[in-house]
């Protein structure tokens, strides 16, 4: 399988944004196989970095009013969160 | 009843072709923007509504984009002449609203042609429908741009129609902004929450179009029964699958679920009505659904905001400036008429008043900044009788020659603001905070008659006789028009 992609929204200076260690956020699956499902929404804890080679997926930034940034980072995602309370799910 | 009335979107669609105010597109078209850049370009250059035939990896479902976006197809959907003036529709529009409601009435679902197709469990999947990307930059695919949220007071059982605009999240999940001061909001926030407590919803995409503009306007009255002072008949309902709520029956695709208390999720940034993409991404409301049902070959409905003049302002500007009317109608205020300007993305009212009294400018904007429609706009200009409040020239020119610098702009603190207000500071936006602004266009009353300026224009400052000769003779003079 190859490079899948996703983008996510900052809120705050990317610069300020911690590379190689877990965090939560959400992101949205670019490169879905049925591409019904694109911009499909997920919460997930991941290891990000601004380095685009560092990690196996490609992660797209935009700010908070959906300005895309130039040159993409990269991602791991370990493992997707489920927020829902019982129930609603 | 003396008009037609359109029992469903298709009737509609049908009404707009046979009046040149619908474009058939027969080629395919991606929901991944491409749909949404050729609505903003038909709602910028004033154009027929589109009709998607076919919408890339969802064959069977099909899209109507900038429905309302002129008052041309407004007068349409009222069963009015396509080329009824903003007055004459206005003026219908009150005479319908204006009496008894028209209580609902429900049909079996046999008769309810939204109850072809239902999904429910895993099958209920918001993927399965065709939610369009509308603008690059979007938080995520907002299904629910030209929709109605169906909801239910928990103490009083009355119902609340309105549009709440709907981005998916996942498969079973959507979010959306919904203000404390909005009726929903009030529901929600103030009685669901406490309790914690879930709230059902429908949300209801592609009805009628006079039930689409029940949902945008700010009446006291349950929509449901406005819709059918609009129609001059009762709205057929069915009930839901999964609760205890009612929709139209002739809907294209009703989503039923339930609204998450104390449970936000990031939503937007999202092309707003404003012109901008202004609201911040932030946590928002969750809606969790449960059933999708939906026509035969359905057909979803597109609204793309942005720069004027989209279906948003257009019915907006239209039902606050009316509601507006009817208020200051109601209080024995001598209005001339009440006209929001559409190109002000329903933040400027014009009044029209006799100033028969001192300060009617400033009693006027009282009453309208304190009523419930006060979030939603800012700026009031009041203007005498010789100004037609539907000529933006007359209006620029009044505002521009009448209003004084100081006296007569009064300035409002503290109001209800909406996160929306490209204005607002980033702060304020956060806590809906805003400010509001009354222009007064009207001379002071203890002006010596003397001193009064004159308007120096052809219907003012010439004998009639003298105006029927030269109009009597203008073609001979060489003019055309």
């Amino acid at each position: 399988m190859g490079t899948k992609e996703y983008d996510t929204f900052l809120l705050t200076d990317p610069m300020t944004v911690p590379e190689e260690q877990e965090m939560d956020l959400i992101v949205r699956d670019l490169t879905p196989v049925d591409r019904r499902y694109k911009y499909r929404s997920a919460y997930v804890t991941a290891l990000l970095s601004k380095s685009e080679s560092k990690y196996p997926d490609r992660l797209w930034i935009r700010l908070g009013r959906g300005q895309l940034q130039e040159k993409p980072w990269s991602i791991k995602i370990i493992k997707e969160l489920n927020k829902f309370p019982k129930g609603s799910e | 009843m003396s008009h037609p009335v359109y029992k469903d979107n298709r009737e509609f669609i049908k009404a707009l072709e046979a009046n040149n105010e619908l474009v058939t597109v027969q080629q395919e078209v991606d929901w991944d923007l491409e749909m949404g850049a050729i609505v903003r370009r038909v709602c910028e250059k004033k154009l027929a509504a589109p009709y998607f035939k076919k919408i890339k990896d969802y064959p069977g479902f099909e899209a109507l984009g900038a429905p309302l976006a002129t008052y041309s197809r407004l007068a349409i959907a009222m069963g009015m002449n396509p080329k009824a003036s903003v007055p004459e529709i206005s003026d219908e529009y009150v005479r319908r609203t204006t009496g008894n409601p028209i209580p609902s009435i429900l049909v079996d679902c046999k008769n309810a042609p939204c109850k072809e197709n239902i999904l429910s469990g895993k099958d209920a999947d918001l993927f399965k429908l065709p939610g369009p990307m509308v603008h690059d930059g979007d938080g995520g695919r907002y299904l629910c741009t030209w929709h109605f949220v169906v909801a239910k007071d928990p103490d009083t059982g009355m119902i609340n129609w309105g549009m709440y605009r709907q981005m998916v999240f996942d498969e079973k999940t959507m979010v959306g902004p919904v203000l404390p001061f909005s009726d929903m909001g009030k529901m929600f926030y103030g009685k669901y929450v406490p309790r914690n407590k879930p709230m059902p919803f429908a949300t209801v995409i592609g009805c009628d179009p006079l039930s689409g503009v029940a949902a945008c306007a700010p009446s006291p009255i349950p929509e449901d029964q406005f819709t059918g002072m609009l129609m001059g008949k009762p709205v057929e309902l069915v009930k839901c699958e999964t609760c205890d709520l009612e929709v139209p029956a002739h809907a294209e695709i009703i989503i039923e679920g339930e609204v998450i208390p104390n449970l936000w999720i990031e939503e937007a940034p999202f092309g707003e009505y404003t012109g901008y993409r202004t609201s911040p991404r932030e946590p928002r409301t969750v809606y969790r659904i449960k059933a999708i049902t939906y026509r035969n070959q359905p057909i979803i409905t597109v609204s793309n905001m942005g720069i004027p003049t989209d279906e948003g302002q257009l019915l907006r500007s239209f039902s606050l400036g009316l509601e507006m009317r009817k208020l200051l109608e109601s209080q024995g205020i001598p209005i001339t008429g009440v006209y929001m300007l559409p190109e002000s993305t329903h933040h400027m009212v014009v009044v029209g008043v006799r100033p028969i009294y001192s300060n009617i400018a400033t009693q006027i904007a009282n009453l309208v900044f304190g009523s419930k429609l006060s979030p939603w706009f800012q700026m009031v200009i009041v203007v005498d009788e010789e100004t037609d409040i539907y000529n933006k020239d007359e209006v620029i020119h009044a505002l521009a020659t009448k209003c004084h610098p100081i006296r007569g702009i009064r300035k409002y603190e503290h109001a209800v603001g909406t996160p929306l207000y490209p204005f607002a500071d980033p702060e304020d936006r956060k806590w809906s905070r805003g400010a509001q602004v009354l222009f007064d266009c009207t001379f002071p009353l203890d002006w010596p008659k003397a001193d009064l300026p004159i308007k120096v224009s052809f219907n003012k400052v010439y004998p009639k006789e003298i105006q029927d000769k030269v109009l009597k003779n203008w073609k001979n003079y060489g003019f055309r028009d």
